[in-house]
């Protein structure tokens, strides 16, 4: 594995932006090729068989969520689609359709590194059958006990109801991923409704409330607000 | 529009309604009858003052003159237009309705002229002072960029740093003004595209700290939010963005500041946001035009420091505007500056 550089397909138009990431990705040791258009992105996927594509939306010969479709018909290969800040729609949409988190034009290397890192991680816990469920979950100093549905803070345990526990325990499943409300109602709820947003809003309030989590200060949760809600990486 | 169509409709017929309903009661109660004709003249009048356009007021018209005609002149409940006062009558209401009718519409339109000046104004109040501030930062950025491109071998590494930081520094600062711009687009378009969705007030002051405290790491704030859950519909990108400035606005303008906190409680359906900071507080011929951008034109001789506060509160204002909202700012008496705005709370009793 130390030998074997993860390989990066970036689905990118802009040359500028190409160089700019390239040399991120570069300098933290991964592998990266480029892809200008959607018709190559298509092809070097199949070629190359990334172990995580970074993808602009806005792509020259057509809309880059159709890419990430033909991706999704037979792949599970994380996605990071890069965005413009005001195409909330376009990221719910692409989220929805199984992208697995998104970052905001502009970004720091910092930022888009801890994505990338986290992604691929929990990609990888999620492959690794077996270490989910069942096992235990660590992250600071939160535990979630698996077997025994229970949750604990520096060995206290915290009290959570049936469905706040669900909600836990679905997103440190997948830790590092952002789910949108829509996923996670789904997931827990089974369907939707009117309500259902709000619903999971005060669910997660005291979710929040019980960790003893305070605006500004969260070690646990990170809301994406209007998107959804995502568990943080243990080094974030 | 459909609804509006309905609205000015049900006004015409409530108007007409009343009116032929008081004109009975005159004739066969107390036997006035010179009153009718008048009456329904002023119906007229009145529909088209309430109503847009002049089709309610013409139905209207031609309405009570088949009404007046029919029920309560001679020869009564027959129609009968060739008695000329008849003919004459319906002639003046149409006339009244058509003029009135006119008058109103030229008055809406002109109302809307004169709003659309005061934004274009606004807009271009703006333009003037965004690209005075650009070509500060964007002046550094080329020169840094360029002096590190074409001379890089003969800099020290400290010098070299020092450019880069430079860079970074005011590409950062573009960053939030683009962001500024890009709220002005949004609302002065229209206000219709805000994109409202009820927004947990936790999150909503959680995600604005979170971000602060990546721009200013060593920044501590006070926050005081009710316990209880409060939702409260809005653009949450946009109201993100006007604590952010205001915060921003303190750190960077309030000289002495020691304590800078974050206040959120309800008055009635109001959530009340107060920034409150101790610093020196807003100069008193500048607090009066804070919101309104005009202050960064008189500020343009100011140093370079203090040319973020004009546009983004002036986009502060409008964006507490556009929800509905009120923004003010007043100097504590012992000393610092408290900025407090106003959102409407959704109701969150029903379960």
């Amino acid at each position: 594995m130390n030998n074997n550089k993860y390989k990066v397909l970036l689905v990118e138009d802009d040359e500028n932006i190409t160089m700019l990431l390239s040399t991120m990705l570069e300098t933290a040791g991964y592998q990266v090729v480029v892809a200008g258009t959607c018709n190559t992105a298509e092809m070097m996927f199949l070629s190359y068989v990334p172990d995580i594509i970074i993808l602009d939306l806005g792509l020259p010969d057509k809309d880059g969520i159709s890419f990430l479709k033909k991706v999704r018909e037979n792949y599970l290969t994380p996605i990071i689609i890069l965005s413009a800040r005001s195409e909330e729609k376009t990221k719910v949409q692409a989220l929805d359709l199984g992208a697995n988190d998104y970052i905001t034009k502009p970004f720091g290397s910092e930022e888009l590194l801890a994505r990338v890192r986290a992604i691929l991680r929990s990609y990888r816990f999620s492959a690794d059958e077996g270490r989910f469920p069942g096992g235990e979950f660590v992250l600071k100093n939160m535990h979630i006990n698996y077997d025994k549905r229970k949750v604990f803070i520096d060995d206290t345990e915290i009290k959570l109801t049936q469905i706040e526990y669900n909600i836990l325990a679905l997103l440190s499943e997948q830790c590092g991923k952002l789910l949108t409300y829509a996923t996670i109602i789904k997931a827990i709820w089974g369907c939707s409704d009117e309500g259902s947003i709000k619903k999971l809003q005060v669910n997660m309030a005291n979710i929040r409330k019980k960790l003893g989590s305070t605006p500004g200060q969260n070690d646990y949760i990170v809301n994406e607000i209007g998107v959804g809600y995502r568990m943080k990486e243990e080094n974030e | 529009m459909k609804r509006k169509a309905w609205k000015n409709w049900i006004i015409t017929i409530v108007i007409l309604g009343l009116t032929f309903g008081i004109s009975l009661v005159l004739e066969y109660r107390f036997d006035i009858k010179e009153l009718i004709a008048t009456l329904f003249v002023f119906a007229v009048f009145l529909i088209s003052l309430l109503t847009e356009g002049y089709i309610y007021g013409v139905c209207g018209a031609i309405f009570s003159t088949v009404a007046v005609n029919y029920a309560f002149t001679f020869p009564f409940f027959k129609l009968n237009f060739t008695i000329p006062v008849n003919f004459m009558s319906a002639a003046i209401m149409i006339t009244v309705a058509i003029l009135t009718s006119m008058l109103t519409t030229k008055i809406k339109v002109h109302e809307v002229w004169k709003i659309e000046g005061e934004k274009e104004r606004m807009r271009a109040n703006l333009l003037r002072a965004v690209s005075h501030d650009l070509r500060t930062p964007l002046t550094t950025i080329y020169g840094f960029s360029e002096t590190l491109y074409e001379k890089g071998d003969s800099l020290s590494e400290e010098q070299k740093r020092k450019m880069l930081k430079g860079i970074k520094e005011d590409a950062q600062w573009l960053i939030r003004m683009v962001e500024n711009l890009l709220s002005i687009t949004k609302i002065d378009a229209d206000q219709v595209r805000l994109n409202k969705m009820p927004i947990v007030l936790d999150e909503l002051i959680d995600s604005v700290v979170v971000k602060f405290k990546k721009r200013y790491p060593e920044q501590k704030i006070d926050i005081d939010i009710p316990g209880e859950m409060i939702m409260i519909p809005m653009d949450a990108i946009l109201i993100e963005q006007v604590i952010g400035n205001i915060l921003e606005n303190a750190v960077q303008h309030a000289t002495g500041m020691t304590r800078l906190s974050l206040k959120v409680f309800l008055l009635s359906d109001q959530a009340i946001f107060e920034i409150e900071d101790d610093g020196c507080g807003i100069a008193s011929e500048r607090i009066e035009h804070i919101f309104d951008g005009s202050y960064s034109m008189e500020a343009e001789t100011a140093d370079a420091n203090k040319r973020n506060a004009g546009i983004g509160l002036s986009v502060c204002a409008s964006i507490v505007k556009a929800h509905g909202g009120d923004i003010r700012v007043e100097n504590k008496k012992s000393g610092g500056a408290v900025f407090r705005f106003s959102l409407t709370t959704e109701n969150c009793e029903n379960e």
